[in-house]
């Protein structure tokens, strides 16, 4: 049984669609990795993955189960109903949590007032990992060294990296079968980078699969079985991990001669 | 002016200043947690007097004061929920959030305070002092009602900071307040924790009422002075924490008082007001506010 | 400049006109007062509410005040007329720029704050104006308020008499003169500067919109009309209550607003007097009143926040299309013949996903020499506009041409699956499929040219070669859609979802000819087009993968040929000379003379023949090399 399937997947920001017709799987124990140019959907459709958007179309069935609800934006007739009344939410990000996929956005500002042990602390989800915090905990500080010292600042207080790290920290208290890490060294320098990829690969060692975008083809390399480039809301190609060329390639297939 | 009456107007201003802590911390609840202002409140107030009113004294049910706090609290707790069920929950994911909810929000008032005229018509009622006699610090008399509003006030505003702070649900709650997103993400039920919000909210602005209830004449548009209260207290203050709307209505009660005292009472509310533009226009996030919404 | 029609030529002129006569004439066939007074406040709360609408919805100012506006406009009547003993006609215009004034205090805090701050404070003004007008008792009358204010009256005759058929006219004047100036404002500069800044504050202030000139302009021109309709209000109740302060008469307009629908100016006035009516209509419940007022209020948020206005768009889109797809359905039978005579072949209807499909396919099973050549036409046209090239082509050709969804004869879409350039693309594969058509050309114009491209660039080795005309391609949408097109052009009608009478043969004689035996079956097409064919497109424009198609143009084999008529008035002809591309035929665009938007129909002969020796050049050597 595959991990995560994407059936015919469309959404994006009403009304104007930002990808359409996504089809995509994951066998258990499968990374995969997206590169693409900014602003054509990537991060919109890791939102729609794990319903803090609506799909348009389509279906999102993780770990055997479907996440949405059945139906599409289309079957909305009137345009002026306030549909959100009478039909529930297609999908729930609550429930993608709980059933085991965890998101970690792009650029994740989390709770600028709380402090790193409140936050770490209301992390595990109900049903997943409650009860074995400490142990969670542990791995956490073992991953990320540095967060045990700032464990009773604010997070506002952080800096981007170490936000960073807090970000995927408690994505991993909540146990994780998979998780989409967004960008996460974006914008940070090249010595924390470093650090948080090998965090990554750590993650990726432990056994957890990981969904990764990024804008560094080496790193994901390292990581992904498979990569899927993404542009104008499409994947327009899918390359196994073998296929996969250096930077500089790559940037030529998606852009032509003339980016380079 | 004698040291007497400037203690008795700072004991006036104390006893105002709790209760506006009460009423502007359950607005601060909402507003940090939701996002949006509940013009409702002043009616939650009127609505909790009532209650308080119907099952405490003696002319109704008559089962003293401990049975009609305890009614205010859980009933205006699940109405609250029910409120926010039914008025503010189908906007919850609109762009237009904050403009649609003034308005339903409006609407509720006008809703309960109709309901109560029809209720509990025209004639205004009192609950009877929750605490008799005076208790003299130095040279100042203090009514024993003062006494124990302000010990409730303390009590019932350290439970609520207690609950946000230290408990999971609490934590949570702030949580969302300040990303929506990131807590959605973490598995936490939003829609559970915003309806808790609004009956924390409702269950305060219930206390309050039963509180004013026992100093002021109740009616049916009881809520309308104590919401205005709350409102200038809360933008005055900010919300950046808990505690910020607490102190700001220490300062507008003491300011009140001495405004009443010094100019007249016609005065005191253009004062607020004037005190609220000013503090606006100079710092929008309030005197002890951040520009992030929190809780 | 761009396209702006006037508003005889916007739909709204017949039923205005309408009303305002029905308005005009109500006195004389009903005199019965009461119905008259009802008439009078609600024609006053249409003012309140439309010069609300100004601020609120087309501004996004949540200004909470604009009634306390309204009750200091009665309290400046009462001041000016009854203290000041001011002609109660100079008191009215008075209170107009007095209210002005007074809202324009509110600027300063309204420039630092935005959202729910703004709300805040705009309450907080209109409680301070309360405390005012309560604590000046010997000017205001305090609690209590001013009573027997003064009546209108014209030499002696007093407007209340003949049942206030007097004020009932001066409501009437009042109504009309502000609503129309307030509907002027709107689509005046002023009026899109509103607007602008409640969009895009940022972008709005780059372009060189003055945020506190405008926010200043925004306040003080929706105060003027509530003010003005405070005055009149005053002399005509000639009561001046500080209750109007109160939340009651908030909310009564608020619903008003609402119910009309924001941002609409029209949506308020017809909701004042359904509002007004049904209000008065209940006054004997009481309490209840005021209650089902507030579930009114309550279940058109939650339920339907588009208000009235929303009803009535609705409605009128359900009606075009209802409209639309019961000519097609008429047309597909009763005019077969027409259409037969054109073609010279009967078509055929064709099930597709996106509905039934209206194909003509000319000589699918004779043997020709040249590849088989599929047609596209463009917005709002039909296949029969290539009749010029199926009498040309047709001998050495298999020819394939269909109507687009929603166009000529065949079916209206769905609007959020089928109006856009990848369903037409994805209707056009499966057509092909479906007749066996391999490796056609693929002739499209303008809409068409875009589905040309759309469809060749997913898979080019599949077509013998694609040809553009009337179409300006893209890179980035919608910015290059703006830079690609000239602006100055009616183009903005092809993506209007509603066209009047005038602007149906605007559009139809700029994308083709003026009107003539020859084009009239074009111009009786863009009729039966169904609207929201034209206003999807639009929406989906971004998820088009235009750098596809680019690339495509700039580094494919496919053979490309760029046809415009030199004179195409949409298209903007440098943009589209600038454009890097590579296998196209003669090395850049070819342009026809006099071939306006719709060379081929315009200018066939010259079209035809460059058509066919492009035809033979990509036939003889698919990489078009300029050996010559």
């Amino acid at each position: 049984m595959s991990l995560l399937e994407l059936r015919n997947l469309s959404g994006g920001y009403d009304p104007i669609q930002i990808f359409s017709h996504i089809d995509l799987t994951i066998e258990a124990g499968e990374s995969i990795g997206f590169f693409g140019p900014n602003g054509h959907g990537k991060s919109t459709l890791m939102k729609t993955i794990s319903g803090v958007l609506a799909p348009w179309t389509g279906d999102v069935i993780f770990d055997g189960q479907r996440m949405n609800r059945v139906g599409d934006r289309g079957s909305r007739r009137w345009r002026n109903f306030n549909y959100d009344v009478v039909t529930r939410r297609r999908m729930d990000p609550k429930t993608v949590a709980r059933a085991g996929l965890i998101h970690v956005p792009e650029g994740n500002l989390l709770f600028p007032e709380m402090t790193v042990a409140e936050t770490l602390a209301i992390a595990p989800i109900a049903g997943r990992g409650r009860g074995d915090e400490a142990h969670q905990l542990e791995l956490v500080h073992a991953l990320f060294p540095r967060l045990r010292e700032r464990l009773k600042s604010k997070i506002r207080f952080l800096s981007g990296g170490e936000r960073q790290m807090v970000a995927i920290s408690v994505g991993l208290m909540g146990n994780p079968k998979l998780m989409i890490l967004d960008e996460p060294t974006l914008g940070l320098s090249p010595k924390l980078r470093q650090e948080l990829c090998q965090a990554v690969g750590q993650i990726k060692a432990s056994g957890v699969p990981l969904i990764l975008i990024d804008q560094d083809v080496t790193f994901l390399t390292e990581l992904i079985d498979r990569l899927y480039l993404f542009d104008h809301g499409r994947i327009s190609r899918k390359l196994e991990k073998s296929e996969i060329p250096s930077h500089d390639d790559l940037m030529a297939m998606l852009f032509g001669d003339h980016a380079a | 002016m004698s040291v007497e009456s400037f203690l008795f107007v700072l004991s006036g201003g104390i006893v105002l200043g709790a209760l506006y802590a009460l009423m502007a911390s359950g607005l601060a609840v909402v507003w940090s947690t939701l996002g949006i202002f509940n013009f409702s409140h002043g009616a939650f107030i009127a609505l909790g007097a009532y209650i308080g009113w119907q099952v405490s004294n003696a002319e109704a049910l008559g089962l003293g004061h401990v049975a009609g706090l305890s009614a205010t609290l859980v009933v205006m707790f699940a109405a609250g929920i029910l409120f926010q069920q039914i008025f503010i929950r189908p906007f919850e994911r609109k762009d237009n959030i904050i403009a649609a909810t003034v308005i339903t929000t409006l609407a509720g008032a006008t809703i309960l305070q109709n309901a109560m005229l029809l209720i509990w018509g025209p004639r205004a009622k009192q609950i009877v002092a929750i605490a008799e006699g005076t208790i003299s610090i130095g040279p100042v008399a203090f009514s024993g009602n003062d006494i124990a509003l302000i010990v409730m006030v303390a009590l019932i505003l350290g439970f609520a900071g207690w609950l946000l702070a230290r408990t999971r649900t609490g934590r949570s709650m702030r949580a969302v307040a300040q990303n929506r997103q990131a807590a959605e993400l973490m598995g936490l039920n939003v829609p559970l924790l915003y309806a808790l919000a609004f009956g924390l909210s409702a269950a305060m602005a219930g206390m309050a009422g039963y509180f004013v209830g026992s100093i002021r004449f109740i009616n049916p548009t009881f809520g309308a002075d104590p919401l205005m209260k709350a409102l200038i207290v809360v933008i005055f203050g900010g919300i950046a924490r808990f505690t910020s709307p607490i102190y700001a209505a220490l300062i507008v009660g003491l300011v009140e008082s001495f405004t009443i005292f010094y100019l007249g009472l016609y005065w005191a509310p253009a004062m607020l007001f004037a005190m609220m533009t000013v503090v606006l226009t100079i710092k929008p996030s309030g005197l002890f506010g951040h520009h992030q919404r929190t809780l | 400049m761009r396209y702006d029609p006037p508003f005889h030529l916007t739909n709204g002129l017949i039923p205005t006109v309408v009303t305002v006569v029905l308005l005009a004439v109500f006195p004389f066939v009903f005199d019965a007062s009461y119905l008259r007074h009802l008439l009078i406040l609600a024609m006053v709360f249409a003012i309140v509410a439309a010069s609300w609408d100004l601020s609120f919805g087309y501004g996004g100012l949540l200004n909470f005040a604009h009634v306390a506006l309204f009750a200091v406009g009665i309290y400046a009547y009462g001041i000016l007329a009854k203290t000041y003993g001011v002609n109660p006609w100079l008191a009215i215009l008075l209170s107009g720029p007095i209210v002005a004034l007074v809202a324009s205090f509110m600027v300063l805090p309204v420039l630092r704050l935005d959202g729910m701050y703004v709300i805040l404070v705009t309450i907080a003004f209109s409680q301070i104006l309360y405390q005012i007008v309560i604590s000046q008792s010997q000017i205001t009358g305090g609690t209590s308020g001013m009573v027997t204010l003064p009546m209108l009256q014209i030499d002696g005759y007093r407007f209340v008499k003949d049942g206030k058929i007097g004020y009932y006219y001066t409501a009437f004047v009042l109504m009309v003169g502000s609503v129309g100036a307030l509907f002027l404002i709107t689509r005046s500069a002023l009026g899109r500067s509103i607007v602008a800044l409640r969009d895009n504050k940022y972008y709005a202030q780059a372009r060189g919109v003055s945020e506190w000139k405008t926010r200043l302009a925004t306040l003080a021109v929706s105060a003027f009309f509530v003010g003005i309709a405070g005055g009149f209000y005053g002399s005509y109740v000639r009561v001046a209550s500080p209750d109007i302060f109160g939340i009651g008469s908030l909310t009564l307009v608020l619903s008003i607003l609402l119910v009309g629908g924001l941002g609409t100016i029209w949506g308020p006035v017809i909701a004042a007097f359904i509002i007004i009516l049904l209000s008065e209509s209940m006054a004997s419940l009481g309490p209840w009143r005021d209650i089902l007022i507030a579930i009114l209020i309550v279940a058109v948020m939650i339920f339907y926040p588009g208000g009235l206005w929303g009803v009535v768009q609705e409605l009128r889109e359900l009606a075009q299309n209802m409209r639309s797809s019961m000519m097609a359905r008429y047309r597909r039978g009763a005019e077969r013949a027409v259409r037969q005579k054109i073609t010279g072949i009967p078509e055929q209807m064709i099930d597709t996903a996106h509905g039934r499909i209206a194909v003509v396919d000319i000589g699918p099973s004779a043997q020709h020499a040249g590849p088989p050549i599929l047609f596209l036409h463009g917005n709002s046209a039909c296949k029969e506009a290539f009749q010029n090239q199926f009498a040309h082509f047709r001998d050495r050709h298999r020819l394939i041409a269909f109507d687009l969804p929603g166009h000529g004869v065949s079916d209206n879409g769905s609007p959020e699956q089928t109006y856009n350039v990848i369903a037409y693309a994805d209707i056009a594969e499966e057509i092909l499929q479906k007749l066996g058509v391999e490796r056609p050309f693929v002739v499209g114009w303008s809409l068409g040219g875009y589905n040309a491209l759309e469809l060749t660039s997913r898979n080019p080795a599949a077509y013998s070669g694609v040809v553009t005309t009337g179409t300006s391609p893209l890179t980035v949408a919608p910015d290059d859609f703006a830079r690609g097109h000239n602006a100055k052009s009616h183009i903005i009608l092809a993506g209007k979802q509603y066209l009047t009478g005038r602007e149906t043969v605007t559009l139809a004689s700029h994308a083709t000819v003026p009107k003539s035996d020859k084009s009239a079956f074009l111009h009786r097409n863009v009729r039966r087009t169904d609207g929201r064919a034209r206003y999807y497109m639009i929406t989906k424009l971004t998820v088009v993968d235009w750098p596809r198609q680019m690339r495509m143009l700039r580094e494919g084999d496919i053979p490309v040929a760029i046809m415009n008529g030199d004179d195409d008035p949409f298209l903007n002809h440098r943009y589209i000379a600038d454009l890097p591309f590579g296998n196209v035929w003669k090395g850049h665009p070819t342009d026809i003379p006099g071939g306006r938007h719709a060379p081929f129909f315009n200018q066939p002969e010259v079209f035809n023949r460059e058509l066919e020796a492009f035809f033979e050049a990509a036939v003889k050597d698919r990489t078009l090399r300029r050996s010559a």
